[in-house]
Order: C-alpha cells, then sequence, then structure tokens
C-alpha cells in the first residue's frame, strides 16, 4: 500500500532508511531472489533524485559518486534481464516502496532544484545531509541484499547436500550453478556496497553519519581518472560494444591493477603496510594483472581491420594512461618507491586503487556478460574457426558431447576469412577468460580486506577481521564509519 | 569519425597510419607478454593502441584500413614512419584532429626511444 501523499521530503528518505534497515533486520534466503529484480529500479530512482537535489561537493575524485553507482545497477539490471540468476520473478516490497518514496521525493524537489552555490551555508549542510540520506539508504540496501544472498547461498549449500544424502530426483535440488551465480551476485553487491561507502566515509558529519572523520586531501589526477575511467567503461559496454571497446577495457584493467601492485609495494617498503599482508598480495594482484592481459588478447582475436573503438572510452583511457604515466612512471620504467612516495600521498592514493580493483570486478561481470549474450559478435573466420576448434575439444574432454563432429567454419569462409557469428565454443571460452579475471580479482580484493595504509604503523586498535567469505578491500574506512543503526554483520 | 571531410590522399595516408600503429602495439604487448606481469612497458602499449584508435576514428567509413603488414620489428622506427606520414598530412589548415594525433605520435616516438619501451 502506498504511503499518503503527505509526507515531506525528509519523511519520505527516513522512511527508506528504515525500510533499508529492516531488509538487514529481515535477511532471509527467500527474499534474495526478489532483492536482486528490484535493485536496478531501486538504484534508478536514486540517482534520479540525487540527480535534481542541488549539487554538494563530492568526494576525493570530484566525480558524482552516484555517476559511478548507476552504471553498476543498470548492469545488474540488464543481466538479470537477459535471464541470468536469478531471473524473471516476483519483486521486493520494501526495495520497490524505496524506490517509489525516492522517486516522490524527486518530483518534490525537481520544482525548487537550484545550484547550491546560490544556498546559505546552513542551507549548503541541509543539502549535503540530504544526499547522505540517499546515499546511505542505498548503501544499507546493498548492504542488506549482500547479507540475504549470503543467507541464500547457505541455504541452497544445504539443500543440495540434504538433496544428495536423500537421493531426491535432481530436478528437486539446487545446481552447483545456481549456488555459483548467487555467490558471483554477492561479489556485485559487495562492490556495490563499498563504492556508496567510500562516498560515505568521505562526508563531513551529518545526521547520518555523526560520528564520520573529514578526510582531507585534495582530488588527484590519478583519482578523477580512475573514476571517470570506470563510468565511461560501464557505458561503453552498456552500448553494443565493438570487441576492440573489450580489448581497451581489459588493457586499460590490466595497467590499473600493474600500477595497483606497483604503488602497493613502494607503500609496504615505506612502512605504510605490513609486510606479510604485502606478500599476500603481490602474487594475486599479478594473477589479477595477468587474466586481464589474457583477456584482452583473446578479445582481440574478433578484431578485424575496420574495428573502431568508442571515441569516448579512448578519452577516458587516455587520461588514465596518463595520470599514471605522470604518478608512477619515470624515464626508464616504474618510479621507485622514493620517487612516489614524493609524488604522492602513498597511503591514500593505495587506498584509491584498492577501491578501483573492487569496481573493476563489476566491469569483468559485464565483460562477462557482453560475451555470453552479445547477438553481434563476429570474428575474422581463419583464428575464430581454430580457437573455436581449441575450446570445443577442451569442452569435449569434460564431458561437453555436443561439440563432437561439428566444424566451426566452411572452407569458403576460411579461404576469403570472412567476419562470421562468434561459435558457441568461442563464446565459452571468452566466458572462461572473465571468470579466470573475476575470481583472481576476488582473490586479490580478500587479500587487501585486511589492508589500511593510513594506520598500519600507529595502530590503535587491532583490525577487525572481515566477514567471512565477504572481501573487503577498504576495511579501515569502513571500520571508522559506523552510523548509528547502520550495517552490522 | 572523421571530423571534417578528408581527401582521398590524406585518408590514405592515415590509413597507412593505422597500419603502422597496429603493427608497432603489437611488437611492444610481445614484448609485455615476454617481460611477464607487471612490464611497464604496458603504457607505451597501451599509449599506440590509443593512438590507432583515434586515427582510426578519424577515418570515414569508406575508407578500407586493410592492406599490406608494415615492414620492420622495431617498434620506434614504426612510430617515427607513422609522425613522418602525419607530418605530410598536418598542413596548416588540417583539421585538429590530426595534429592532435601527430602531437601524441611524436610523444610516442620519444617514449619508444627514451622510456622503458626502447
Amino acid at each position: 500500500m502506498p504511503a499518503p501523499n503527505w509526507r515531506t521530503v525528509g519523511e519520505l528518505l527516513a522512511d527508506s532508511d528504515e525500510l533499508a534497515r529492516e531488509t538487514l533486520l529481515d535477511a532471509t534466503p527467500d527474499h534474495a531472489p526478489a532483492m536482486v529484480r528490484s535493485w536496478n529500479q531501486l538504484v534508478r530512482s536514486a540517482a534520479e533524485l540525487w540527480a535534481v537535489l542541488p549539487s554538494a561537493p563530492y568526494g576525493p575524485s570530484e566525480l558524482d559518486p552516484m555517476e559511478r553507482l548507476r552504471p553498476v545497477g543498470d548492469a545488474i539490471g540488464r543481466s538479470v534481464t537477459a535471464g541470468h540468476w536469478p531471473g524473471q520473478g516476483p519483486t521486493d516490497e520494501r526495495l520497490i516502496q524505496i524506490a517509489d518514496n525516492l522517486s516522490r521525493a524527486r518530483h518534490m524537489v525537481e520544482p525548487h532544484s537550484r545550484p547550491a552555490q546560490q544556498a546559505s551555508p546552513e542551507k549548503q549542510h541541509d543539502i549535503q545531509d540530504l544526499h547522505g540520506h540517499v546515499m546511505h539508504t542505498v548503501y544499507v540496501a546493498a548492504h542488506g541484499t549482500a547479507v540475504a544472498l549470503g543467507a541464500h547461498v547457505t541455504d541452497l549449500q544445504h539443500r543440495l547436500a540434504a538433496g544428495e544424502r536423500r537421493r531426491q530426483p535432481l530436478a528437486e535440488r539446487p545446481t552447483a550453478l545456481e549456488i555459483t551465480a548467487a555467490q558471483d551476485m554477492i561479489a556485485r553487491f559487495d562492490g556495490f556496497e563499498q563504492l556508496a561507502g567510500a562516498y560515505l566515509f568521505g562526508l563531513p558529519p551529518t545526521s547520518t553519519n555523526p560520528d564520520q572523520v573529514i578526510e582531507a586531501a585534495p582530488a588527484t589526477r590519478l583519482e578523477t581518472a580512475l573514476a571517470a575511467w570506470e563510468v565511461q567503461a560501464h557505458r561503453t559496454l552498456a552500448n553494443n560494444p565493438d570487441p576492440a571497446d573489450l580489448v581497451r577495457v581489459a588493457r586499460v584493467q590490466a595497467l590499473i591493477t600493474s600500477t595497483t601492485s606497483v604503488l602497493t609495494e613502494a607503500a609496504a617498503r615505506k612502512g605504510h603496510i605490513d609486510n606479510d599482508i604485502m606478500q599476500r598480495l603481490a602474487p594475486v594482484l599479478e594473477a589479477s594483472q595477468v587474466a586481464w592481459s589474457r583477456a584482452a588478447k583473446r578479445w582481440g582475436e574478433l578484431t578485424n581491420p575496420t574495428s573502431r573503438t568508442d571515441p569516448a572510452l579512448v578519452g577516458a583511457a587516455r587520461e588514465v594512461r596518463a595520470a599514471i604515466a605522470a604518478a608512477a612512471t619515470n624515464p626508464t620504467g616504474w618510479a621507485t618507491p622514493d620517487q612516489l612516495a614524493s609524488r604522492l600521498d602513498l597511503p591514500k592514493t593505495v587506498k584509491t586503487l584498492h577501491l578501483s580493483m573492487v569496481a573493476s570486478i563489476e566491469i569483468a561481470y559485464v565483460v562477462r556478460d557482453t560475451a555470453a549474450d552479445h547477438p553481434g559478435l563476429t570474428a575474422p573466420a581463419r583464428i575464430i574457426g581454430m580457437r573455436s576448434q581449441g575450446e570445443a575439444e577442451i569442452a569435449i574432454e569434460q564431458g561437453e558431447t555436443r561439440y563432437e563432429g561439428v566444424t566451426w567454419t566452411t572452407p569458403p569462409q576460411v579461404a576469403a576469412n570472412q567476419l562470421i557469428p562468434l561459435p558457441e565454443p568461442a563464446r565459452r571460452g571468452l566466458i572462461n577468460l572473465a571468470d579466470d579475471v573475476i575470481a583472481t580479482t576476488n582473490h586479490a580484493v580478500a587479500a587487501a580486506a585486511q589492508l589500511d595504509p593510513s594506520d598500519s604503523v600507529q595502530r590503535t586498535k587491532p583490525p577487525a577481521e572481515p566477514a567471512a567469505g565477504r572481501p573487503r578491500a577498504i576495511h579501515g574506512s569502513i571500520s571508522r564509519f559506523e552510523p548509528p543503526g547502520g550495517p552490522r554483520r | 569519425m572523421s571530423e571534417q571531410r578528408m581527401d582521398a590522399d590524406t585518408a590514405e595516408t592515415v590509413a597507412g597510419v593505422v597500419r603502422l600503429l597496429r603493427r608497432a602495439a603489437e611488437l611492444v604487448w610481445a614484448a609485455v607478454d615476454a617481460d611477464g606481469a607487471g612490464s611497464p612497458r604496458q603504457v607505451l602499449g597501451l599509449g599506440i593502441d590509443l593512438a590507432a584508435d583515434e586515427a582510426r576514428n578519424l577515418l570515414p567509413d569508406a575508407i578500407p584500413v586493410d592492406g599490406p603488414v608494415p615492414v620492420g620489428d622495431e617498434t620506434a622506427g614504426l612510430l617515427r614512419s607513422a609522425e613522418q606520414l602525419l607530418r605530410r598530412v598536418t598542413t596548416p589548415g588540417a583539421g585538429a584532429g590530426l595534429l592532435g594525433l601527430r602531437e601524441q605520435v611524436a610523444d610516442l616516438v620519444w617514449e619508444a626511444n627514451t622510456g622503458a619501451g626502447a
């Protein structure tokens, strides 16, 4: 039942926050699929309200933080619409009610919307409070959804084990694939939650986060470039991308991962990060970089001389490259730890890069969805014929019988090296490579969970352990922000 | 996409630049693979890729980009050739896209000669 219309914007936001908190209190396994289905609607409403609120100072990246979140919500929505888990079905009443509240608030605010610069200091504070309320609601709802998903996965695992014990018919048991898909969705919501949290951590104290410590530091070129890159990568991938776009995305992500590795190691050498954490982190960052590079090479096989890269993606990539070159290289290669320490606030920059790593997991999911669903993927017949055959042989060895005796190209196609629709085994190869990226990057995020370069040396209290199975990249910041009644695991 | 009408000679020259840049990028990425994870040459490789993208996007669809693979297995030499070709077509009045591209490629020649890409 929709609430009456006489509520004020403040009351609508307070009700939304309350509903988001309720999702945490009542995060039962059954709710999770419906919550995932409702997620995009909630994020859209939040972004539309955010857009009509007078602009407020953003986080360290100076990029509208909602610009960073909306593509993630859209990507989850597209994935569900395309039939991936949890597929079509009922939506979640509470999340839809939050979306409805936020839409109503937008209709009330929109006619009075004006730039924040014209507002008094008191009004400015109120504006920031409104932004904080909206982001906090989204943050808590993402957390609630992730918790419900965690319960859902546990329930599926339990039912699968029980079904096997009782020898139930296969059709009555959950599948391992379903469990993996739900686990993947947890990682996506974790990433979303951490991106929303990153904005909240940078806010001055408001009624939603009264204990927040202001993080002082000017925006840097690298931070801005990374945030803009994430948004542009999502935009390009959402709009019928060319394989050349996928190559560029993967190459940039590989470079960002290498830069993360170099700067994290420099921070460790300078005593900002414990060496044992660095020893765990270094190999997994390397694995993530290698996985992105492999994906880039494989997508490169799909390009042809006429391929074009989205000019906006090229622009965003150019800025990331220039920012990395200026911050982290010297004329002979990577800058030395001393050079890096003199140029950058290492602890802060490392945090930014690790947050970018969290966001890159979502980009990898979209790359995987593109490999699975993009109907227009084509490739030159010669190379893709060989690639398809190789992938088919691997699949046959693993028990796949559908590929036996199938040929993937015709002699005329090979002779002319025609562009042909991507055969299924070649798609499968691309999906597997994206899965490698997701897995290795998740490992890196998990290894960075205890990393808080800002206080590892002068730590006054022991670090809290991350929740089991729930990777955290910016653990230190999260531990400092404990909104009243906010997320608790 | 082309920001202004491009004459056939210029278009053919830019198509040649695309091929040179793509070949140079191939060589750098092969070197990156040989270096192993974390190679600093990625910065140069990405720079060349992006210059090739921009050159490609200057050309109208009707202009064929495929053609013979440029001879040479030295990155800096290929980049120098691309820069020299661009010098021919960046006459006064050339579009900002072409001028910007030439500047970018000149920077890449410098990077390839002096930086980690050397």
